[in-house]
C-alpha cells in the first residue's frame, strides 16, 4: 500500500522538469470562489482549492457532485459563472483569454476518449503537434511513437479508433495528451467507460505517469487509484468540497461524516 | 424510316446518335461542374450557420453573424422553395430586362444549378456537421485546436464521410434537373432528345433512347460515388506493428498474475518478437505485482 507513496514522493521532483518545466513546488492553477451554474441550478459553489507542479490531485465524490464541471471549467470547457482560475498568476476565466493557447498547455483525457474517428492512432497524436504546436511532421511523429511506446499502443499505430478496444483507445487518448507535452493533465473519469480488465491497462499507464511525476488532475472513482497514487484528495459533494487533504488523511481518518459516509462501502470492501 | 420499333431505333441512333451524344456531354458538364461548385456554397454557407456564438464574443462579431446568418437563410429558403425552371427564366431573362446584364446561356445554366445545389446542400452540411459528436469537438479544443482548425482537420472530414451518399443524390437529381435548362435554350439531352423527336416524329422512341442514356449516367455516377465512399473509409484491417504489452490478457486488474503460461502467450508471432515480447512481459508483471500488494 505505501509503495506507490513512496515512488511517487522519491520521483517527482527530479523527474517534474521533464514536464513544463517549472520547479517543483510552483502553483500551477489556484481556484478562487469558483462557481458555475446551469440555469438556475448551481453545480458548483465557492470552490477553491490549488495544485503545484508534481501533485497528483484526485477528486472524488459521487455522481452529480460537480467534479467533471470543475475539471471542464479548469480546462475552459465549461465558462465558470465567477470566481477567478488562476493559471501561473493570470486568470484564464477572464474574457480576454486566449482559449485555445492556454488549453495546448494543459491537457485533457476523456471518458468517452474523444479520439478523432478520421485519423489513425499516429495521426491522433501528431495533429496537434504539427497543427497547434508547429512540430515539423518527422519530429511530431517521433515523438507520437515515444508517448505511444510509453502506453504500450506502438503497436497499433495504423489503426483507425473504431478497431481498438475502450483500454485502448483511452491509452491512444492519453499519449494524444501527453505529446502535447502538457505542463498539467486533466483526467475526466478515465476508466469509468471500461470493464475491469480495461481498467487495468489505464491505471497502469497512469501510474507511470505519476511515478515521472507529471503534474495531474484526476476525477475518479477508482477508490483504489485514488488512494495508493495520488498526493492529495478532494471529496466534492453536491457542489462544495467538503474535505481535501493528504490520501492517508482522508482514507484513513476523515473528519467529514459526509466523507465518512461516502468512503463507507469503499473502506469495508 | 423503317416501320417497326426496333427498326426506327436504330435508324435514330444512326442518324441522330451524335446530337444524343452531344446532348449527354452537356448534361453531365453542367451536372458536375454544378455539383462541385454547390458543394462549395454548400459547406460555405453550412459552416457559417455552425459558427458557436457565446455571451463572451463582443457585440460587433455577433451583430455581423446575425446579418449574415439572415441573408443566408432567405437564400436557402427562397431557392429550395421555388421551382428550379422558373428560376432559370426568371434569373435569366430577368438579369437583361432588370439589370441590363447579359448573362452567357451558358453562364446562366452553371449559375442556376450550382445555386440550387448550393441551398440544399446547406442543410446537408450544416446536418453533417451537427451529427459529429460534440465529444470530437471537446478533443480537439482540449490539445489547444481552434475553431478554424477542429473543423478543418476533424468535423468536417467526418461531415463529408456522412454526407457523401447525399451528395451522390444531389449529382443524380442535377443530371436529372439540367432538362429544365432547355427552357432557356441548352442543348443538353432532353433538348437534343425533344428535337429528333419533333424532327422525325417518333416521340416513343426517342424518349426510350433518352431513358436509357439517363439511366446510364445516374448508375454510372452512383456506382462510382459507393466505390469514393468505400475508399473514404479507408481498410478494414490495420497492421500491427509489433505487439500490444500492456493488455491483460489474463485474469482481472483486481487480480493479477492469474497463469503466468498464458500471460507469455505469444503465437502467431516472429521469433524475434516473442523474445522481446517476453521480456517487455516480465516487466509488465513486475509493476503488476505492486497492484497484488495493494489488493491484498
Amino acid at each position: 500500500m505505501s509503495g506507490v507513496n513512496e515512488r511517487q514522493t522519491g520521483n517527482a521532483a527530479p523527474q517534474s522538469v521533464l514536464y513544463g518545466g517549472t520547479a517543483a513546488g510552483e502553483e500551477v492553477i489556484q481556484i478562487r470562489h469558483l462557481s458555475k451554474s446551469f440555469g438556475s441550478h448551481e453545480v458548483l459553489r465557492d470552490i477553491d482549492f490549488s495544485v503545484s507542479t508534481g501533485d497528483v490531485t484526485c477528486i472524488i465524490g459521487a455522481s452529480g457532485s460537480g467534479k467533471s464541471t470543475l475539471l471542464r471549467c479548469i480546462n475552459l470547457l465549461e465558462t465558470p459563472t465567477s470566481g477567478e482560475i488562476l493559471y501561473h498568476g493570470t486568470n484564464i476565466a477572464a474574457s480576454k483569454v486566449n482559449a485555445a493557447a492556454y488549453r495546448a498547455k494543459v491537457g485533457m483525457v476523456f471518458q468517452n476518449f474523444n479520439l478523432f474517428n478520421n485519423m489513425t492512432v499516429l495521426g491522433n497524436c501528431m495533429v496537434g503537434q504539427t497543427k497547434v504546436l508547429h512540430k515539423d511532421k518527422e519530429a511530431a511523429r517521433q515523438s507520437a511513437l515515444a508517448y505511444l511506446e510509453k502506453v504500450g499502443m506502438e503497436p497499433y499505430i495504423n489503426a483507425k479508433p473504431r478497431q481498438l478496444s475502450g483500454g485502448q483507445k483511452q491509452r491512444v487518448a492519453i499519449a494524444r495528451a501527453l505529446a502535447m507535452e502538457p505542463e498539467l493533465l486533466l483526467f475526466d473519469e478515465p476508466t469509468s467507460a471500461l470493464d475491469p480488465q480495461m481498467v487495468g491497462e489505464v491505471l497502469d499507464v497512469m501510474k507511470r505517469l505519476v511515478q515521472d511525476g507529471l503534474t495531474m488532475i484526476i476525477v475518479t472513482h477508482e477508490m483504489a487509484f485514488a488512494r495508493d497514487g495520488s498526493s492529495h484528495v478532494v471529496y466534492m459533494a453536491d457542489g462544495i468540497i467538503e474535505e481535501e487533504g493528504s490520501p492517508e488523511q482522508i482514507f484513513s481518518s476523515p473528519q467529514n461524516p459526509m466523507t465518512r459516509e461516502f468512503l463507507s462501502r469503499f473502506m469495508r470492501g | 424510316m423503317p416501320q417497326d420499333y426496333w427498326g426506327r431505333m436504330v435508324y435514330i441512333l444512326q442518324t441522330r446518335g451524335m446530337s444524343y451524344l452531344n446532348g449527354a456531354k452537356n448534361t453531365m458538364i453542367i451536372a458536375l461542374v454544378s455539383t462541385l461548385i454547390g458543394c462549395v456554397i454548400g459547406f460555405a454557407v453550412g459552416i457559417v450557420q455552425t459558427i458557436p456564438v457565446s455571451k463572451k464574443d463582443n457585440i460587433f462579431k455577433r451583430a455581423l453573424l446575425f446579418v449574415v446568418r439572415l441573408i443566408l437563410n432567405i437564400y436557402v429558403e427562397v431557392f429550395r422553395g421555388t421551382p428550379m425552371m422558373a428560376q432559370a427564366m426568371f434569373i435569366y431573362f430577368g438579369s437583361a430586362a432588370l439589370f441590363n446584364i447579359n448573362m452567357s446561356m451558358w453562364f446562366a445554366a452553371f449559375f442556376i444549378v450550382s445555386i440550387n445545389t448550393g441551398a440544399y446542400m446547406a442543410e446537408t452540411v450544416r446536418g453533417g456537421i451537427l451529427s459529429i459528436d460534440p465529444g470530437q469537438t471537446e478533443g480537439a479544443k482540449a490539445i489547444g485546436m481552434t475553431h478554424v482548425q477542429t473543423m478543418l482537420y476533424v468535423i468536417l472530414p467526418q461531415a463529408l464521410r456522412n454526407i457523401m451518399p447525399q451528395i451522390g443524390n444531389n449529382l443524380i437529381i442535377n443530371i436529372k434537373d439540367t432538362c429544365v435548362l432547355s427552357v432557356i435554350g441548352i442543348v443538353e439531352l432532353f433538348y437534343a432528345t425533344k428535337s429528333v423527336a419533333g424532327a422525325l416524329y417518333t416521340y416513343f422512341e426517342a424518349f426510350t433512347i433518352a431513358m436509357v442514356m439517363y439511366f446510364v449516367l445516374t448508375f454510372t455516377c452512383s456506382r462510382l460515388l459507393r466505390l469514393w465512399e468505400k475508399k473514404l473509409d479507408g481498410a478494414d484491417n490495420y497492421d500491427l506493428a509489433t505487439t500490444d504489452t500492456l493488455a491483460h490478457t489474463s485474469g482481472m486488474y483486481s487480480y493479477p498474475g492469474g497463469n503466468s503460461s498464458e500471460k507469455r502467450r505469444t503465437d502467431g508471432m516472429e521469433k524475434g518478437q516473442a523474445a522481446q515480447s517476453e521480456e517487455r512481459n516480465d516487466e509488465a508483471s513486475a509493476d503488476r505485482s505492486f497492484g497484488k500488494e495493494r489488493d491484498r
